[in-house]
Protein backbone atom coordinates (compact mmCIF):
# COMPACT_ATOMS: atom_id res chain seq x y z
CA UNK A 1 0.00 0.00 0.00
CA UNK A 2 1.41 3.56 -0.94
CA UNK A 3 2.31 6.34 1.78
CA UNK A 4 0.06 8.16 0.01
CA UNK A 5 -3.48 5.87 0.94
CA UNK A 6 -2.08 5.31 4.20
CA UNK A 7 -1.72 9.31 5.19
CA UNK A 8 -5.23 9.72 3.00
CA UNK A 9 -6.78 7.20 5.17
CA UNK A 10 -5.69 8.91 8.56
CA UNK A 11 -6.56 12.02 7.23
CA UNK A 12 -10.11 11.00 6.70
CA UNK A 13 -10.15 9.24 9.85
CA UNK A 14 -9.29 12.40 11.65
CA UNK A 15 -11.66 14.28 9.84
CA UNK A 16 -14.40 11.57 10.81
CA UNK A 17 -14.24 12.23 14.06
CA UNK A 18 -14.11 15.97 13.84
CA UNK A 19 -17.06 15.75 11.76
CA UNK A 20 -19.25 13.21 14.25
CA UNK A 21 -18.45 16.02 17.12
CA UNK A 22 -19.28 19.16 15.19
CA UNK A 23 -22.39 17.41 13.83
CA UNK A 24 -23.45 16.52 17.74
CA UNK A 25 -23.16 20.08 19.09
CA UNK A 26 -25.37 21.82 15.90
CA UNK A 27 -28.71 22.44 16.95
CA UNK A 28 -30.34 20.67 14.03
CA UNK A 29 -28.15 17.68 13.45
CA UNK A 30 -28.14 15.04 16.05
CA UNK A 31 -27.05 11.21 16.26
CA UNK A 32 -29.91 8.79 14.49
CA UNK A 33 -31.68 7.09 16.36
CA UNK A 34 -31.68 3.32 15.73
CA UNK A 35 -35.12 2.20 14.47
CA UNK A 36 -36.87 -0.02 16.62
CA UNK A 37 -35.58 -3.70 17.00
CA UNK A 38 -32.32 -3.26 15.01
CA UNK A 39 -29.28 -4.00 16.38
CA UNK A 40 -25.89 -4.17 14.77
CA UNK A 41 -24.39 -1.87 12.40
CA UNK A 42 -26.41 1.10 11.15
CA UNK A 43 -25.09 1.76 7.22
CA UNK A 44 -26.02 5.32 7.09
CA UNK A 45 -29.91 5.66 7.10
CA UNK A 46 -30.08 2.44 4.84
CA UNK A 47 -30.85 -0.07 7.77
CA UNK A 48 -33.80 2.62 9.02
CA UNK A 49 -35.05 2.42 5.30
CA UNK A 50 -34.75 -1.23 5.05
CA UNK A 51 -38.11 -1.00 8.06
CA UNK A 52 -40.01 1.41 6.41
CA UNK A 53 -44.05 0.37 6.45
CA UNK A 54 -45.16 1.12 3.09
CA UNK A 55 -48.30 2.55 2.38
CA UNK A 56 -50.64 3.23 -0.03
CA UNK A 57 -51.24 7.06 -0.41
CA UNK A 58 -53.90 7.25 -3.10
CA UNK A 59 -56.04 4.15 -5.20
CA UNK A 60 -59.10 6.28 -7.45
CA UNK A 61 -61.37 5.64 -10.79
CA UNK A 62 -62.29 8.09 -12.74
CA UNK A 63 -64.89 8.20 -13.32
CA UNK A 64 -66.59 5.67 -10.62
CA UNK A 65 -69.68 5.01 -13.02
CA UNK A 66 -69.54 4.21 -16.69
CA UNK A 67 -71.24 3.06 -20.23
CA UNK A 68 -70.62 0.21 -21.47
CA UNK A 69 -67.68 0.19 -23.74
CA UNK A 70 -66.50 3.73 -21.79
CA UNK A 71 -63.09 4.16 -19.99
CA UNK A 72 -62.05 4.63 -16.96
CA UNK A 73 -58.94 6.36 -15.54
CA UNK A 74 -57.36 4.30 -12.38
CA UNK A 75 -54.28 6.74 -10.50
CA UNK A 76 -52.23 5.26 -7.83
CA UNK A 77 -49.52 6.30 -5.48
CA UNK A 78 -47.69 3.95 -2.98
CA UNK A 79 -44.91 4.26 -0.90
CA UNK A 80 -41.76 2.22 0.12
CA UNK A 81 -43.37 -0.94 -1.62
CA UNK A 82 -41.41 -3.97 -2.27
CA UNK A 83 -43.95 -4.98 -4.86
CA UNK A 84 -46.97 -3.41 -6.09
CA UNK A 85 -50.14 -5.20 -8.30
CA UNK A 86 -53.22 -4.37 -9.19
CA UNK A 87 -55.77 -6.97 -10.31
CA UNK A 88 -57.52 -7.97 -12.07
CA UNK A 89 -55.89 -7.50 -15.65
CA UNK A 90 -53.15 -4.76 -14.61
CA UNK A 91 -50.68 -7.37 -13.04
CA UNK A 92 -47.61 -5.24 -11.91
CA UNK A 93 -47.18 -1.81 -11.63
CA UNK A 94 -44.88 0.95 -10.73
CA UNK A 95 -45.60 2.93 -7.37
CA UNK A 96 -47.13 5.55 -9.15
CA UNK A 97 -48.85 5.34 -11.98
CA UNK A 98 -52.16 6.28 -14.01
CA UNK A 99 -53.85 3.44 -16.60
CA UNK A 100 -56.84 4.04 -18.76
CA UNK A 101 -59.12 0.64 -18.51
CA UNK A 102 -62.22 -0.57 -20.29
CA UNK A 103 -64.05 -2.48 -17.95
CA UNK A 104 -67.03 -5.04 -19.86
CA UNK A 105 -68.82 -5.31 -16.62
CA UNK A 106 -68.77 -3.58 -13.11
CA UNK A 107 -65.66 -4.41 -11.49
CA UNK A 108 -63.42 -4.03 -8.40
CA UNK A 109 -59.90 -3.70 -8.39
CA UNK A 110 -57.42 -4.36 -5.63
CA UNK A 111 -54.28 -2.53 -5.36
CA UNK A 112 -52.11 -4.79 -3.34
CA UNK A 113 -48.65 -3.28 -1.82
CA UNK A 114 -45.89 -5.92 0.05
CA UNK A 115 -43.52 -4.09 2.25
CA UNK A 116 -41.64 -4.98 5.44
CA UNK A 117 -45.30 -4.37 6.99
CA UNK A 118 -46.64 -7.06 5.02
CA UNK A 119 -49.70 -6.51 2.47
CA UNK A 120 -51.87 -2.99 2.20
CA UNK A 121 -54.88 -3.50 -0.15
CA UNK A 122 -57.14 -0.73 -1.31
CA UNK A 123 -60.54 -1.56 -3.83
CA UNK A 124 -61.83 0.85 -6.07
CA UNK A 125 -65.19 0.04 -7.68
CA UNK A 126 -65.89 0.98 -11.37
CA UNK A 127 -70.18 0.34 -11.91
CA UNK A 128 -70.79 -0.65 -15.28
CA UNK A 129 -74.28 0.81 -16.46
CA UNK A 130 -76.94 -2.78 -17.36
CA UNK A 131 -73.96 -4.86 -16.01
CA UNK A 132 -73.74 -7.18 -12.87
CA UNK A 133 -70.40 -7.19 -11.50
CA UNK A 134 -67.28 -9.87 -12.05
CA UNK A 135 -66.21 -12.45 -9.87
CA UNK A 136 -62.30 -10.68 -8.90
CA UNK A 137 -61.23 -14.26 -8.47
CA UNK A 138 -57.52 -13.14 -10.16
CA UNK A 139 -55.86 -12.09 -6.84
CA UNK A 140 -51.93 -13.03 -7.98
CA UNK A 141 -50.81 -11.61 -11.04
CA UNK A 142 -49.56 -13.98 -13.88
CA UNK A 143 -45.94 -15.37 -12.85
CA UNK A 144 -43.77 -13.84 -16.09
CA UNK A 145 -40.88 -16.50 -15.71
CA UNK A 146 -43.23 -18.83 -16.82
CA UNK A 147 -44.72 -17.56 -19.93
CA UNK A 148 -43.46 -18.21 -23.32
CA UNK A 149 -40.61 -16.65 -25.29
CA UNK A 150 -42.01 -13.54 -27.24
CA UNK A 151 -41.08 -14.21 -30.55
CA UNK A 152 -40.59 -12.18 -33.98
CA UNK A 153 -42.19 -12.63 -36.76
CA UNK A 154 -39.04 -14.97 -38.35
CA UNK A 155 -39.36 -17.04 -35.25
CA UNK A 156 -36.52 -15.42 -33.45
CA UNK A 157 -36.45 -14.72 -29.66
CA UNK A 158 -37.36 -10.99 -29.34
CA UNK A 159 -35.44 -9.68 -26.52
CA UNK A 160 -37.56 -6.59 -26.17
CA UNK A 161 -38.21 -4.95 -23.27
CA UNK A 162 -37.16 -3.05 -20.10
CA UNK A 163 -34.99 -5.21 -17.74
CA UNK A 164 -34.08 -4.35 -14.16
CA UNK A 165 -30.15 -4.81 -12.61
CA UNK A 166 -31.09 -8.32 -11.61
CA UNK A 167 -31.26 -7.82 -7.82
CA UNK A 168 -30.99 -10.93 -5.81
CA UNK A 169 -31.81 -12.71 -8.87
CA UNK A 170 -28.03 -11.59 -10.65
CA UNK A 171 -26.52 -13.18 -6.97
CA UNK A 172 -25.93 -16.30 -6.98
CA UNK A 173 -28.30 -17.63 -9.37
CA UNK A 174 -27.06 -20.68 -11.66
CA UNK A 175 -25.24 -19.54 -14.69
CA UNK A 176 -27.03 -20.00 -17.92
CA UNK A 177 -27.14 -23.46 -19.65
CA UNK A 178 -25.31 -21.79 -22.48
CA UNK A 179 -22.50 -20.77 -20.08
CA UNK A 180 -18.99 -22.35 -21.00
CA UNK A 181 -18.26 -24.34 -17.60
CA UNK A 182 -14.92 -24.70 -17.95
CA UNK A 183 -14.31 -20.82 -17.77
CA UNK A 184 -13.18 -18.92 -14.46
CA UNK A 185 -15.66 -16.23 -12.86
CA UNK A 186 -12.63 -13.84 -11.51
CA UNK A 187 -9.86 -12.95 -13.85
CA UNK A 188 -6.25 -13.41 -13.30
CA UNK A 189 -3.34 -11.39 -14.26
CA UNK A 190 -0.67 -12.21 -16.68
CA UNK A 191 2.28 -12.68 -15.25
CA UNK A 192 4.07 -9.42 -15.13
CA UNK A 193 1.23 -7.32 -15.70
CA UNK A 194 0.85 -5.78 -12.46
CA UNK A 195 1.10 -2.52 -13.94
CA UNK A 196 -3.09 -3.12 -15.36
CA UNK A 197 -3.94 -2.94 -11.55
CA UNK A 198 -6.51 -0.69 -10.48
CA UNK A 199 -5.15 0.83 -7.79
CA UNK A 200 -7.91 3.92 -6.26
CA UNK A 201 -6.64 7.31 -3.85
CA UNK A 202 -7.39 10.50 -3.68
CA UNK A 203 -5.68 10.90 -7.60
CA UNK A 204 -7.68 8.64 -9.10
CA UNK A 205 -11.74 7.85 -7.91
CA UNK A 206 -12.56 5.87 -10.43
CA UNK A 207 -14.70 5.84 -13.44
CA UNK A 208 -17.73 5.93 -11.99
CA UNK A 209 -16.60 9.38 -9.87
CA UNK A 210 -16.17 10.83 -13.21
CA UNK A 211 -19.15 9.32 -15.37
CA UNK A 212 -16.63 7.85 -17.54
CA UNK A 213 -18.57 5.07 -19.64
CA UNK A 214 -17.99 1.55 -18.30
CA UNK A 215 -18.22 0.12 -21.34
CA UNK A 216 -18.71 -3.88 -22.33
CA UNK A 217 -20.43 -5.82 -19.94
CA UNK A 218 -19.96 -3.39 -17.11
CA UNK A 219 -22.47 -0.71 -17.74
CA UNK A 220 -24.50 -3.99 -17.69
CA UNK A 221 -23.66 -4.37 -14.08
CA UNK A 222 -24.63 -1.11 -12.44
CA UNK A 223 -27.81 -0.52 -10.47
CA UNK A 224 -29.70 1.11 -13.68
CA UNK A 225 -32.59 -0.19 -16.12
CA UNK A 226 -31.18 -1.48 -19.51
CA UNK A 227 -34.57 -1.47 -22.78
CA UNK A 228 -33.40 -3.76 -25.39
CA UNK A 229 -35.32 -2.66 -28.92
CA UNK A 230 -35.13 -5.17 -31.79
CA UNK A 231 -35.63 -5.22 -35.06
CA UNK A 232 -34.98 -8.12 -38.00
CA UNK A 233 -31.77 -6.23 -38.34
CA UNK A 234 -30.84 -4.58 -35.46
CA UNK A 235 -30.49 -4.86 -31.22
CA UNK A 236 -30.29 -1.88 -29.96
CA UNK A 237 -29.51 -1.69 -26.26
CA UNK A 238 -30.39 1.75 -24.74
CA UNK A 239 -28.71 1.84 -20.91
CA UNK A 240 -30.18 4.18 -18.76
CA UNK A 241 -26.49 4.56 -17.34
CA UNK A 242 -25.30 7.86 -18.95
CA UNK A 243 -27.61 7.06 -21.62
CA UNK A 244 -25.52 4.76 -23.43
CA UNK A 245 -26.35 2.89 -26.80
CA UNK A 246 -25.45 0.53 -28.57
CA UNK A 247 -25.87 -0.58 -31.93
CA UNK A 248 -25.56 -4.33 -32.80
CA UNK A 249 -26.27 -5.74 -36.44
CA UNK A 250 -28.21 -9.58 -36.09
CA UNK A 251 -26.44 -10.25 -39.62
CA UNK A 252 -22.79 -10.71 -38.03
CA UNK A 253 -21.84 -8.52 -40.52
CA UNK A 254 -17.83 -8.32 -40.13
CA UNK A 255 -16.29 -5.85 -37.71
CA UNK A 256 -14.28 -3.23 -39.48
CA UNK A 257 -10.31 -3.85 -40.17
CA UNK A 258 -9.17 -1.21 -38.03
CA UNK A 259 -12.56 0.36 -35.81
CA UNK A 260 -11.92 3.89 -33.99
CA UNK A 261 -11.48 2.95 -29.97
CA UNK A 262 -14.35 3.51 -28.21
CA UNK A 263 -16.07 3.68 -25.26
CA UNK A 264 -18.75 0.87 -26.08
CA UNK A 265 -16.75 -0.75 -28.58
CA UNK A 266 -18.15 -2.53 -31.93
CA UNK A 267 -20.54 -5.00 -31.58
CA UNK A 268 -21.66 -7.80 -34.75
CA UNK A 269 -24.15 -10.30 -33.47
CA UNK A 270 -25.16 -13.71 -34.77
CA UNK A 271 -27.81 -16.00 -33.51
CA UNK A 272 -26.81 -19.47 -32.95
CA UNK A 273 -30.49 -21.37 -32.23
CA UNK A 274 -32.35 -19.27 -29.59
CA UNK A 275 -29.08 -17.64 -28.13
CA UNK A 276 -28.01 -13.83 -29.56
CA UNK A 277 -24.03 -14.36 -29.76
CA UNK A 278 -22.47 -10.77 -29.87
CA UNK A 279 -18.47 -10.33 -30.60
CA UNK A 280 -17.71 -6.72 -29.42
CA UNK A 281 -13.63 -5.51 -30.08
CA UNK A 282 -12.41 -1.60 -30.75
CA UNK A 283 -12.60 -0.25 -27.03
CA UNK A 284 -11.09 2.55 -25.96
CA UNK A 285 -8.48 1.65 -22.62
CA UNK A 286 -11.05 1.35 -20.10
CA UNK A 287 -11.26 -1.09 -16.86
CA UNK A 288 -12.92 -3.82 -15.98
CA UNK A 289 -13.39 -5.20 -12.28
CA UNK A 290 -10.24 -3.47 -11.09
CA UNK A 291 -8.16 -4.20 -13.93
CA UNK A 292 -7.18 -1.60 -16.92
CA UNK A 293 -7.87 -2.87 -20.28
CA UNK A 294 -6.53 -2.35 -23.32
CA UNK A 295 -7.53 -1.79 -26.82
CA UNK A 296 -7.22 -5.24 -27.19
CA UNK A 297 -9.93 -6.02 -25.30
CA UNK A 298 -12.14 -8.92 -26.96
CA UNK A 299 -15.90 -9.67 -25.67
CA UNK A 300 -18.00 -11.92 -26.36
CA UNK A 301 -21.85 -11.75 -25.24
CA UNK A 302 -24.23 -14.65 -25.05
CA UNK A 303 -27.86 -13.80 -24.46
CA UNK A 304 -31.20 -15.75 -24.17
CA UNK A 305 -34.82 -14.98 -23.36
CA UNK A 306 -35.45 -18.33 -21.84
CA UNK A 307 -39.12 -17.32 -20.76
CA UNK A 308 -41.25 -14.07 -20.74
CA UNK A 309 -39.79 -12.58 -17.64
CA UNK A 310 -35.83 -13.38 -17.70
CA UNK A 311 -33.07 -12.26 -19.62
CA UNK A 312 -30.08 -14.27 -19.27
CA UNK A 313 -26.06 -12.49 -19.75
CA UNK A 314 -22.88 -13.76 -20.11
CA UNK A 315 -20.09 -12.17 -21.39
CA UNK A 316 -16.60 -13.61 -22.13
CA UNK A 317 -13.78 -11.58 -21.49
CA UNK A 318 -10.29 -11.29 -23.32
CA UNK A 319 -7.31 -9.16 -23.27
CA UNK A 320 -4.21 -10.73 -24.30
CA UNK A 321 -2.31 -7.93 -22.99
CA UNK A 322 -3.98 -8.05 -19.25
CA UNK A 323 -5.40 -11.59 -18.51
CA UNK A 324 -4.28 -15.10 -18.71
CA UNK A 325 -6.33 -15.83 -20.42
CA UNK A 326 -10.92 -15.64 -20.88
CA UNK A 327 -12.85 -15.24 -18.10
CA UNK A 328 -16.38 -14.86 -17.40
CA UNK A 329 -19.18 -12.78 -15.90
CA UNK A 330 -23.00 -14.09 -15.97
CA UNK A 331 -26.07 -12.00 -15.02
CA UNK A 332 -29.65 -12.90 -14.74
CA UNK A 333 -32.04 -9.30 -15.65
CA UNK A 334 -35.74 -9.81 -14.47
CA UNK A 335 -38.13 -8.15 -17.22
CA UNK A 336 -39.91 -5.35 -15.35
CA UNK A 337 -43.54 -5.48 -17.21
CA UNK A 338 -44.52 -1.95 -15.48
CA UNK A 339 -41.86 -0.07 -17.53
CA UNK A 340 -41.74 0.62 -20.94
CA UNK A 341 -38.78 3.45 -21.31
CA UNK A 342 -35.12 4.22 -19.42
CA UNK A 343 -34.82 7.42 -17.56
CA UNK A 344 -32.96 10.31 -19.18
CA UNK A 345 -29.69 10.02 -18.02
CA UNK A 346 -27.21 12.68 -17.96
CA UNK A 347 -24.48 12.80 -15.69
CA UNK A 348 -24.75 16.57 -14.44
CA UNK A 349 -24.16 16.89 -10.93
CA UNK A 350 -21.70 14.65 -9.70
CA UNK A 351 -19.71 17.47 -8.55
CA UNK A 352 -18.95 17.04 -4.82
CA UNK A 353 -17.60 13.09 -5.79
CA UNK A 354 -13.82 14.48 -5.81
CA UNK A 355 -14.11 17.08 -2.84
CA UNK A 356 -15.42 14.53 -0.85
CA UNK A 357 -12.93 12.18 -1.46
CA UNK A 358 -10.59 14.62 -0.10
CA UNK A 359 -9.35 15.83 -3.24
CA UNK B 1 -13.22 -5.21 3.74
CA UNK B 2 -10.68 -2.48 4.56
CA UNK B 3 -11.43 0.92 1.91
CA UNK B 4 -8.78 0.48 -0.32
CA UNK B 5 -10.19 -2.98 -0.95
CA UNK B 6 -13.55 -0.75 -1.00
CA UNK B 7 -12.54 1.46 -3.38
CA UNK B 8 -10.26 -1.15 -5.58
CA UNK B 9 -13.33 -3.39 -6.10
CA UNK B 10 -15.82 -0.41 -6.46
CA UNK B 11 -19.29 -0.36 -7.50
CA UNK B 12 -19.55 -4.23 -8.66
CA UNK B 13 -18.81 -5.14 -4.84
CA UNK B 14 -21.23 -2.42 -2.96
CA UNK B 15 -23.95 -3.85 -5.16
CA UNK B 16 -23.62 -7.60 -4.61
CA UNK B 17 -22.36 -7.13 -0.71
CA UNK B 18 -25.94 -5.17 -1.08
CA UNK B 19 -24.11 -1.95 1.39
CA UNK B 20 -25.72 0.76 -0.91
CA UNK B 21 -27.22 0.77 -4.50
CA UNK B 22 -25.22 4.19 -4.96
CA UNK B 23 -23.96 4.44 -8.47
CA UNK B 24 -20.65 5.55 -6.01
CA UNK B 25 -18.83 4.40 -3.64
CA UNK B 26 -20.24 5.83 -0.44
CA UNK B 27 -16.80 5.59 1.10
CA UNK B 28 -16.48 9.41 1.70
CA UNK B 29 -19.26 9.21 3.85
CA UNK B 30 -19.86 8.11 7.69
CA UNK B 31 -22.02 5.43 6.92
CA UNK B 32 -21.35 3.64 10.65
CA UNK B 33 -22.26 6.73 12.22
CA UNK B 34 -25.50 8.08 10.85
CA UNK B 35 -26.79 11.23 11.88
CA UNK B 36 -30.38 13.15 11.05
CA UNK B 37 -30.26 16.39 9.99
CA UNK B 38 -33.60 18.79 10.05
CA UNK B 39 -34.20 22.20 8.02
CA UNK B 40 -35.85 24.20 5.26
CA UNK B 41 -35.70 22.53 1.72
CA UNK B 42 -34.12 25.51 -0.53
CA UNK B 43 -33.51 23.59 -3.53
CA UNK B 44 -34.47 20.38 -4.75
CA UNK B 45 -32.63 18.49 -7.84
CA UNK B 46 -34.51 15.92 -9.30
CA UNK B 47 -31.83 14.60 -11.83
CA UNK B 48 -29.33 11.71 -11.96
CA UNK B 49 -27.19 10.11 -11.07
CA UNK B 50 -28.29 11.11 -8.05
CA UNK B 51 -30.88 13.40 -6.78
CA UNK B 52 -30.14 16.27 -3.98
CA UNK B 53 -31.72 18.76 -1.43
CA UNK B 54 -30.28 21.51 -0.28
CA UNK B 55 -31.62 22.04 3.02
CA UNK B 56 -31.38 25.21 5.58
CA UNK B 57 -30.37 24.00 8.55
CA UNK B 58 -29.80 26.10 12.03
CA UNK B 59 -27.01 25.45 14.63
CA UNK B 60 -27.82 25.78 18.19
CA UNK B 61 -25.50 29.24 18.01
CA UNK B 62 -28.33 31.04 15.72
CA UNK B 63 -26.53 30.75 12.38
CA UNK B 64 -27.14 28.62 9.73
CA UNK B 65 -25.54 26.09 7.05
CA UNK B 66 -26.81 24.79 4.02
CA UNK B 67 -26.12 20.94 4.32
CA UNK B 68 -26.57 19.46 0.83
CA UNK B 69 -28.18 15.77 1.06
CA UNK B 70 -27.21 13.12 -1.45
CA UNK B 71 -30.23 10.72 -2.57
CA UNK B 72 -30.46 7.68 -4.62
CA UNK B 73 -30.78 7.57 -8.33
CA UNK B 74 -34.08 8.50 -10.09
CA UNK B 75 -35.63 5.03 -10.77
CA UNK B 76 -34.70 4.02 -6.88
CA UNK B 77 -36.73 6.69 -5.90
CA UNK B 78 -39.61 6.47 -8.03
CA UNK B 79 -39.30 2.70 -6.89
CA UNK B 80 -39.85 3.73 -3.68
CA UNK B 81 -42.73 5.83 -4.73
CA UNK B 82 -40.39 9.16 -5.08
CA UNK B 83 -41.86 12.02 -7.62
CA UNK B 84 -40.52 15.32 -8.43
CA UNK B 85 -42.44 16.87 -5.97
CA UNK B 86 -42.42 14.94 -2.95
CA UNK B 87 -40.01 17.55 -1.70
CA UNK B 88 -40.93 20.85 -2.22
CA UNK B 89 -39.38 24.29 -1.63
CA UNK B 90 -40.17 25.28 2.07
CA UNK B 91 -40.95 22.30 3.43
CA UNK B 92 -39.50 20.92 6.96
CA UNK B 93 -38.16 17.57 6.72
CA UNK B 94 -35.52 15.54 8.71
CA UNK B 95 -32.86 13.10 6.53
CA UNK B 96 -31.20 10.41 8.03
CA UNK B 97 -27.88 9.26 6.60
CA UNK B 98 -24.17 9.34 6.43
CA UNK B 99 -22.61 12.27 7.06
CA UNK B 100 -19.42 13.12 4.54
CA UNK B 101 -15.92 12.13 6.11
CA UNK B 102 -14.09 15.65 5.15
CA UNK B 103 -16.32 17.84 6.96
CA UNK B 104 -18.08 18.99 4.71
CA UNK B 105 -22.32 20.10 5.70
CA UNK B 106 -23.04 16.79 3.19
CA UNK B 107 -24.74 13.29 3.95
CA UNK B 108 -25.94 10.95 1.57
CA UNK B 109 -29.49 9.84 2.94
CA UNK B 110 -31.42 6.91 3.49
CA UNK B 111 -34.40 7.81 4.81
CA UNK B 112 -36.15 11.45 4.37
CA UNK B 113 -39.00 12.20 7.01
CA UNK B 114 -41.54 14.66 4.72
CA UNK B 115 -43.39 17.42 6.70
CA UNK B 116 -46.41 15.66 7.81
CA UNK B 117 -44.29 12.87 9.34
CA UNK B 118 -44.04 9.99 6.86
CA UNK B 119 -41.12 8.36 6.17
CA UNK B 120 -39.75 7.38 2.83
CA UNK B 121 -36.97 5.66 1.58
CA UNK B 122 -34.06 7.94 0.01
Amino acid sequence: MSAQIVTWRRTHAVLGFVVALVAVAAGQVQPAKPPAGVQGPLRGGYTEAGTLPARILDFKAEPASIKPGESVTLTWAVENPRSTTISPTVGRAAPRGVLKVTPKATTTYTLTVTGTNGTVTKTVTVAVAGTKAVATSETEPADISKQPTPRTADGKPDLTGVYGYGQGAARGAPPPATAPGSLPRTPTLKPGAEKYRVVRGPEDTGLYSTCTPPGVPQTFMVPYYVQFVQSPKYLIILHEYLHLSRTIPLDGSPHPSDPDPFWMGHSTGKWEGDTLVVDSIGFKESEINGYKTTESLHVVERIRRPNLGTLEYEAVIEDPNVFAGPWLITRTFPLLPEYNRVDEFFCENNRDYKPLFGK
Amino acid sequence: MDRRTFLTAGLGVLVSAGIAKAHHSTAMYDMANPVTVKGTVKRFEWTNPHAFIFLEVKDDKGGTAEWEIELMSLNHLRSYGWVRNTVKVGDVIAATGGAARSGAPSMIAGVVELPDGRKIRS
